[in-house]
């Protein structure tokens, strides 16, 4: 006999029937949704064609891993990981990555345009042509040119489908400055506070370090590679430490040296503290920070007030634990990282604790060198240029001024809200959003909710009935992620990449990439705009990659380009950083220009009132922000979300675990389910993000749950304009 | 109707069987258009549900029949031999009926007839309960054609044979579960020994209700004869109860004693867990304390008070087949399988599942009604 | 040809609970969706210690293709089997789903898949591992911290029987005299 199992390969179970079951209730393989969606008229009966295996990048989050998608029948029946993204995703695949077919083969999918018929929010939709609807969009946009100006219109976009470009320069040619990403929602305070001193914002090499101190980044669930691969100890190297700082046990904590459930918004009287010990005790480097820092003098002197005695009244955590990490941590340097990591910022003081970071980091020499922070290289692809039509009367962004540092692409969210609420100076009338969930993903629902009420006109260009796009006027469906020819986009890093997409499959139903709805929408506004548009995806490509057309080759041969795999150390030595003074500032100059804390100064967070309990957000390895927790695959991994809470107060508010509990904080109200357990500080309870949801829409999550966003106050960083998730204190009562 | 004429008590019984095969043939249908996962509670940790603790229940009767007749015409025990057309002919009801629940509760019944014939496991404990239980099943056919038409020879050589399928058929479904090292509270060589015990109980109760409910219909007192009957059947029943307490007990020490793992929760969850309603209420007080109270005194050791001690262990002993199924299972084979209360899995029987339970009792006593009524099954008059 | 003896080798400490191993492994097999259809998991232990001292251990398992395995034993019509490679799977059509396999089994590696009409299980993704070029089953394969290795213990020179050879290991619940072929190093 050949090999046994050959044979189960081709009766594999396409359309397995229980012999006894005349129905089957459940639908599992993807060409199951497809006999179910073609019954239903959405789609011609999938044809057969020839077995294949597509490389592309995962779209599943922003950290674009690099996959093989097993094409059969012209199904996509199996996402892989692929192999050769080395420096990046390393061969690995998360359960997100995994559940990509579900986004492609989803009952939920937008599958037309869809123009409203009923009052938003109602969910009354009717089925349009996208001449339509692609129409009553410009004319819609036009209008609110007319009417008020064109500066009326706002562009919210999302990250990572590598295609946003096309919507900001849209937003750019038809005249409005006011677009909207996501850093002040995500880490533009990080930016902020690591360029003010390094003049960059660097990656921590966590492979190689030997110790690493982690506060709130959860790597362990909060995904991105390859740090959440090298944070694990691995066999051969050198003994490495973990130290973790988070209110809640995480994964993380369970995989970290030591764990400290430090008190929310302390962790820069904590950071001072580390300062101050490697400062009073001489532990630093001085030779390095004689060679490439300014302000030492002054950060000395600063620093006096700030005693390990001090920083445990403040953060809970013993001064002889802070002295003595103090003390590890300076000797393993310059192999020593305090990683600053990729997540949200969740206080008011953050660009400021990010810069007691960057210090910290500084002082002891970890910086362009084995086991520390590694200034980021890029492959440079070359840009599309356009000529954007000028208009006259156009204003400054809305959100100008509102905070010291205001990126000129993204705006603020909770500064630009507040002013377009107020119609301060002028008003927002219209909303294009291209794929960001703003009703889930900015802090304080009902103000977003306000928002959308006040405009004339909102479109979501999206893959699936999002919040946002549950109240808006019309709905693009885009081609997902597995669906589209997308431009190649350079991954920056120590190591960097060019990562791409290919399409695996044809679009489905009537879904149509991002570009091609710029184009169209180009075209309606006028020739010189559609000008700006006038190429196809393959010659924009070629343009990108015109520098190294070796790029081409090696994107589609085997789905990623790049021309190292160990980063370069030492690579910045002794050339100029870009801050004023060229060196690392310790102290910064430009910061007291502005009238801000040259050095960080730390302020107490306000106290938990009595009877009230900080809310605290946090990812886990399941869902992407506001996007895929209805995706059928992963939400068998989590389908609702629920509220930790300690046992001591559970005990005192006479709670059971399991029950319903209300949720309230200043700005809304929402009732889930109570889970209650050790892994948090009692003075603080957290939900998962992604659930609550307002749209009838998505199938798996309507109604279940409740969400953070309805809670959190828009409190924000009065330097970077970031929002500060960790602020907001609720009180719970049995629903 | 003319059957009912008259007669409003056996309507009113021919209503309700009826009204419960009504409820088995809702569940078969919904089992078959919905599928069984969307129609029964079991779980990927608790596969095994009500409807096996019927078929259990119910083959456990056939084979308390089974044995209790044989002492009269096997055995050759005089007092015995007028019950054997009733007991057999109900021994090969229940059998069925309990192939019934089985057959709804497996998915693939035609799959079963063709591969444990062209593809045997003889290292599998139900299929040598699936195919002793056939032969038994003939074997009581024949012994029953030969009672019905007197042929006594064949009749015993029959019996003999049944009586040895019944033994090693019942011992073989004690196996299936006793051979599951998987399962401490199940695993070892008591569940063998026991089911046997245990069906002799069964076997007493429902003899004891054939007969008292046989005369009753007729109106006329019960015979001396009959009456002197119960009165041994009562006293046999004693014996057969007083050794299932011993079984009882026996079974609970060895559970809890030095806490052995899987095993003790399991039988805490029996003595003062989830189960412990169903096995101090239905499994000790109506299975055993009060048919012991019944048959115990002379006073009561009447022929009612014999059926009344009959109709209260059968109602015990169905709980004792269900916590034994489920209370094997609860104990979970891994860390964090499923949401656990108290550390247990957790089974609740769906509405299919009890339709289908129901339907299949009542579908046994509908037949046995009507063969009661159609068949000639008075003993012939020496 | 010697038979092959596949295996899989676990080192649990660098497992960070993300379950990619089974969403691939639910994608790759047609796994049926429901939070009860799996056929690998990773276990969360119970939290240790009081908060603030707190610890957790994460076990990710599947079938443990014993080379004794309680499901092939117990299994009526012989729809369970081993293969010369060590692989314990199921023939579908010879299935009679009376989940006599599901109890026996120790490790809760089975349940019942109503796609199919057939119990299911891990095979060690038998169609990646044979195919041309072969391809590691999926939940190997996918794992970003790479808790799996995946070979063929007949090979004294594979990875598996390198990491077998070289670290102390265990299996579960070995009492069971099971023999599993999943092996946890200490």
């Amino acid at each position: 006999m050949a090999n046994p199992k050959k044979q189960k390969m081709s009766r594999r179970k396409f359309l397995g029937i229980s012999s006894c079951a005349l129905t089957t209730a459940v639908v599992g393989s993807q060409v199951k949704v497809l006999k179910a969606l073609a019954k239903s008229g959405d789609i011609s009966e999938p044809v057969a064609a020839i077995t294949k295996d597509v490389y592309t990048s995962c779209g599943m989050c922003v950290n674009k891993c690099g996959v093989i998608a097993r094409v059969r029948d012209g199904v996509i029946h199996k996402l892989d990981p692929n192999p050769n993204f080395f420096p990046k995703s390393r061969g690995m695949l998360c359960a997100r990555g995994n559940a990509g077919t579900k986004v492609v083969y989803d009952p939920d999918r937008l599958k037309y345009p869809l123009i409203r018929v009923g009052e938003r929010g109602e969910g009354k939709w009717r089925r349009a042509s996208w001449e339509e609807a692609l129409d009553m969009v410009t004319n819609n946009m036009n209008q609110i040119a007319e009417k008020y100006n064109r500066a009326s219109m706002m562009f919210a976009s999302t990250e990572g489908t590598f295609s946003e470009h096309f919507f900001l320069q849209l937003a750019e040619c038809y005249g409005t400055p006011n677009t909207l990403r996501h850093p002040t929602l995500c880490l533009s305070s990080n930016i902020q506070g690591f360029s003010a001193t390094f003049g960059t914002n660097p990656t921590p090499d966590v492979k190689n370090a030997d110790y690493i101190i982690m506060s709130g980044a959860n790597r362990a669930e909060a995904l991105m590679t390859p740090d959440s691969i090298d944070m694990i100890k691995t066999d051969g190297g050198g003994r490495r430490k973990l130290v973790y700082l988070d209110p809640r046990f995480t994964k993380t904590a369970a995989k970290a040296d030591e764990w400290y459930p430090i008190k929310p918004g302390t962790d820069m009287a904590f950071i001072l503290a580390l300062i101050n010990v490697i400062i009073t005790e001489g532990l630093y480097d001085d030779d390095f920070i004689e060679e490439n820092t300014v302000g030492f003098e002054q950060l000395a002197q600063h620093i006096k007030q700030y005693s390990p005695g001090w920083a445990a009244t403040e953060c809970d955590i013993p001064a002889k634990d802070i002295r003595r990490i103090a003390h590890e941590f300076a000797n393993a340097a310059p192999s020593a990282v305090y990683y600053q990591g990729r997540r949200s910022s969740f206080f008011q003081n953050d660009t400021q604790m990010r810069r007691a970071m960057a210090i910290l980091n500084a002082i002891v020499g970890a910086w362009d060198t084995k086991g520390g922070l590694l200034p980021n290289k890029k492959i440079a692809l070359t840009k599309h240029d356009y000529l954007a039509p000028w208009y006259d009367d156009v204003p400054d962004r809305l959100d100008k001024g509102g905070v010291t540092y205001l990126s000129e692409k993204d705006g603020s969210w909770p500064v630009f809200r507040d002013r377009a609420l107020a119609a301060d100076p002028y008003p927002i009338k219209g909303m294009m959003v291209y794929k960001q969930n703003v009703l889930v993903s900015v802090p304080d629902r009902a103000k977003s909710l306000e928002l959308m009420k006040q405009m004339d006109f909102i479109c979501t260009i999206d893959i699936t009935m999002s919040d946002t796009a549950w109240y808006s006027d019309v709905v693009l469906p885009e081609a997902t992620y597995l669906e589209r020819l997308d431009p190649p986009e350079n991954l920056s890093g120590p190591v960097p990449v060019v990562a791409f997409r290919q399409p695996c499959v044809e679009a489905m139903f009537e879904s149509k990439t991002n570009f091609w709805i710029m184009q169209q929408l180009a075209k309606r506004l006028g020739p010189e705009i559609a000008e700006t548009f006038d190429f196809t995806m393959e010659e924009h490509i070629h343009h990108m990659l015109k520098k190294k057309p070796e790029i081409y080759d090696a994107l589609f041969g085997k789905g990623v380009y790049y021309e190292d795999t160990e980063p370069e150390y030492g690579r910045l030595k002794g050339k100029r950083l870009r801050t004023r003074s060229g060196k690392i500032e310790l102290y910064s100059e430009k910061y007291a220009k502005k009238g801000l804390d040259p050095l960080p100064v730390y302020k107490s967070p306000d106290k938990v009132p009595t009877n009230m309990y900080r809310l605290l957000v946090g990812r886990h390895a399941y869902f992407t922000h506001g996007t895929t927790a209805n995706n059928a695959l992963l939400h068998d991994l989590m389908p609702e979300n629920t509220l930790w809470l300690a046992p001591s107060e559970a005990r005192k508010l006479r709670l059971k675990n399991g029950q319903m509990v209300k949720v309230k904080s200043k700005v809304g109200e929402e009732k889930l389910k109570l889970e209650i357990t050790e892994k948090i500080r009692p003075d603080s309870v957290y939900m998962a993000h992604g659930f609550g949801v307002l749209s009838k829409g998505l199938s798996n999550i309507a109604g279940v749950g409740g969400s953070d966003a309805a809670l959190i106050e828009s409190k924000y960083c009065p330097i970077s304009g970031n929002c500060a998730m960790h602020e907001t204190f609720v009180q719970i009562t049995p629903a | 109707m003319s059957a009912f004429k008259n007669r409003p008590k056996l309507f009113v019984w021919m209503a309700i069987l009826l009204l419960g095969m009504a409820a088995g043939a809702a569940g078969v249908i919904h089992v078959l258009i919905v599928g069984h996962a969307q129609s029964y509670n079991v779980t990927r940790e608790i596969p095994w549900g009500l409807l096996i603790a019927t078929y259990v229940f119910l083959v456990v009767s056939s084979t308390g029949l089974c044995l209790i007749s044989s002492l009269g015409h096997v055995f050759g025990m005089k007092q015995f031999e007028f019950i054997g057309k009733r007991a057999i002919l109900l021994a090969i009801l229940t059998l069925l009926c309990g192939f019934g629940a089985i057959g709804m509760e497996i998915n693939h019944p035609i799959r079963m007839g063709i591969y444990t014939i062209l593809s045997p496991n003889f290292s599998s404990a139900i299929w040598w309960m699936g195919t002793l239980y056939g032969v038994y099943l003939m074997f009581l056919c024949a012994e029953f054609y030969f009672l019905m038409k007197g042929m006594h020879k064949g009749a015993f050589t029959m019996g003999v044979l049944g009586f040895t399928a019944a033994v090693s058929a019942h011992s073989n479904l004690g196996a299936v579960f006793g051979l599951l090292e998987a399962r401490p509270f199940w695993h070892g060589s008591f569940l063998p020994i026991y089911f046997i015990v245990s069906a002799l109980v069964s076997g007493c109760a429902l003899i004891g209700m054939i007969v008292y409910f046989n005369h009753k219909k007729s109106g006329a007192p019960m015979p001396l004869k009959y009456a002197d009957f119960m009165d041994t059947l009562g006293r046999l029943q004693i014996l057969t109860l007083m050794t299932l307490v011993f079984f009882v007990v026996w079974k609970i020490i060895p559970g809890i004693y030095g806490h052995p793992p899987e095993k003790y929760e399991a039988t805490m969850s029996m003595i003062s867990g989830p189960f412990a309603f169903n096995f101090w209420f239905f499994e000790v007080l109506m299975g055993l304390v009060i048919p012991l109270c019944i048959l115990f005194p002379k006073k009561t050791r009447t022929p009612t008070g014999v059926m009344f001690a009959g109709l209260s262990s059968t109602i015990g002993i169905f709980f004792m087949r269900y916590d034994l199924v489920i209370i094997g299972q609860l104990v979970s084979m891994r860390e964090g399988t499923a949401e656990l209360v108290n550390g247990l899995l957790q089974y609740t029987p769906s509405l299919s599942e009890l339709g289908i339970t129901i339907g299949a009792i009542c579908t046994c006593l509908f037949l046995y009604t009507v063969a009661e009524r159609l068949l000639p099954l008075d003993p012939e008059e020496h | 040809m010697k038979n092959k003896r596949f295996a899989i080798v676990l080192d649990t400490e660098r497992c960070i609970d993300c379950k990619a191993c089974t969403v691939a492994c639910k994608a790759e097999n047609d796994v049926p969706l429901g939070p009860n259809n799996y056929r690998n998991w990773v276990v969360a232990s119970k939290l240790r210690g009081k908060y603030p001292n707190l610890g957790q251990s994460y076990t990710p398992s599947q079938c443990q293709h014993c080379s004794n395995a309680p499901c092939e034993h117990v299994c009526p019509t012989r729809a369970t089997f081993t293969s010369s490679d060590g692989i314990v799977d199921v023939k579908e059509e010879k299935c009679i789903g009376c989940k006599y396999c599901q109890t026996a089994c120790p490790y809760n590696a089975r349940y019942y898949n109503e796609e199919t009409g057939a119990i299911d299980k891990c095979t060690f993704c038998a169609q990646r591992i044979y195919a041309v070029p072969p391809r590691l089953p999926a939940c190997v394969d996918t794992c970003p911290t790479k808790v799996r290795a995946f070979g063929d213990l007949n090979d004294p020179n594979s990875e598996v029987s390198l990491l077998l050879a070289r670290n102390p290991s265990k299996v579960l619940k070995p009492a069971m005299g099971t023999n599993p072929h999943l092996f946890y190093l200490d």
